[in-house]
């Protein structure tokens, strides 16, 4: 029973997370498209931030439990693989995003290509379980997503904006 | 592995995985200009109680039946740098961690009734290595579990 709490838990967690990951950038590109972000818009883009955090502490604290489940049942084989291991490292990306982020260290163009991508990447690595790629394979596939996604959130961006703030 | 020895376990881990998440909201929460700084001891002095938890029960756990029952299969396994680098790494730098977590309380107290730029920023930076020494405690103990 409580395996199957968990993996709902981290299902919640991942969908919360990755649900508002997408919206918050539908919301910022909507809201952002006159170059004026209205105090009610700000609360909006907050709440949502708010749900994908939300999402987050789900994600993170399911996940340890999952670990402590596989641990107290003797199925560890799966702490070492590729996949999990990556899966560890697009989590610790997200949180030291949200850090950077908040410090206004990280460009936000840069840190919204992140987020969503390293939310869809833990997605696809938590669906697929494992794959036929190695730990650094992984991670170039990443790093190359998060640079597709940057110039495709770029063009989107510029399709939506005012034709007079371009 | 006891029930008891099971729940030790099981507190360890989840105790300390909602403190360092704590020090991770109590760092964005102090990049800020001025931030809640009610809020923020509170949930500093939570963080405390959580790591000083987690690590009696790491104790309790470590000596009666890590070290006789789960160490020498980690040993003997095939990655035995599971305890000889990762468990002995961890087991001395987790002792910083509760010390650090009530150092970051005690400055976040004295914020609360004396506002300082300077200790807010100081006290970010002491939080943001709390936060870096706990992630990496974390990632060490999946690490351990891994080589059983």
């Amino acid at each position: 029973m409580w395996y199957e709490l968990l993996i709902i838990m981290h299902i919640i967690g991942t969908v919360l997370g990755v649900g508002s990951a997408t919206f918050a950038e539908i919301h910022y590109t909507r809201f952002n498209s006159d170059d004026i972000i209205t105090d009610d818009e700000k609360k909006t883009l907050a709440l949502t931030y708010t749900v994908m955090r939300t999402g987050l502490f789900l994600l993170v604290v399911s996940g340890f439990g999952l670990l402590l489940y596989l641990r107290l049942t003797e199925y560890t084989d799966l702490l070492t693989s590729a996949t999990f291991l990556a899966k560890m490292t697009v989590i610790g990306v997200l949180v030291g995003n949200a850090l950077l982020l908040q410090a206004r260290i990280m460009p936000f163009a840069v840190g919204a290509a992140l987020s969503l991508t390293s939310w869809y990447t833990a997605l696809v690595l938590g669906s697929l379980r494992d794959v036929d790629a190695s730990y650094i394979e992984i991670l170039i596939y990443y790093a190359g997503a998060v640079v597709v996604v940057g110039g495709a959130l770029r063009l989107i961006r510029a399709h939506f904006h005012g034709p007079k703030n371009v | 592995m006891t029930p008891f020895l099971a729940t030790m376990l099981v507190i360890h881990v989840i105790g300390g995985v909602i403190a360092i998440g704590i020090h991770n909201v109590t760092l964005m929460h102090l990049l800020k200009k001025s931030p809640n700084y009610v809020f923020l001891s509170r949930i500093a002095w939570a963080a405390v109680a959580l790591f000083f938890l987690s690590w009696a029960t790491s104790a309790y756990y470590y000596v009666t039946y890590y070290g006789t029952a789960v160490k020498p299969r980690i040993l003997a396994g095939a990655l035995p740098a599971g305890h000889i680098f990762f468990m002995e790494t961890k087991e001395h730098i987790f002792l910083v961690l509760p010390f650090l977590a009530l150092s970051i309380a005690l400055c976040i107290s004295y914020l609360r009734t004396n506002p300082d730029d300077a200790l807010r920023k100081s006290t970010a930076f002491l939080t943001l290595i709390a936060l870096g020494i706990g992630a990496a405690t974390a990632g060490a103990g999946i690490i351990v579990s891994g080589s059983v």
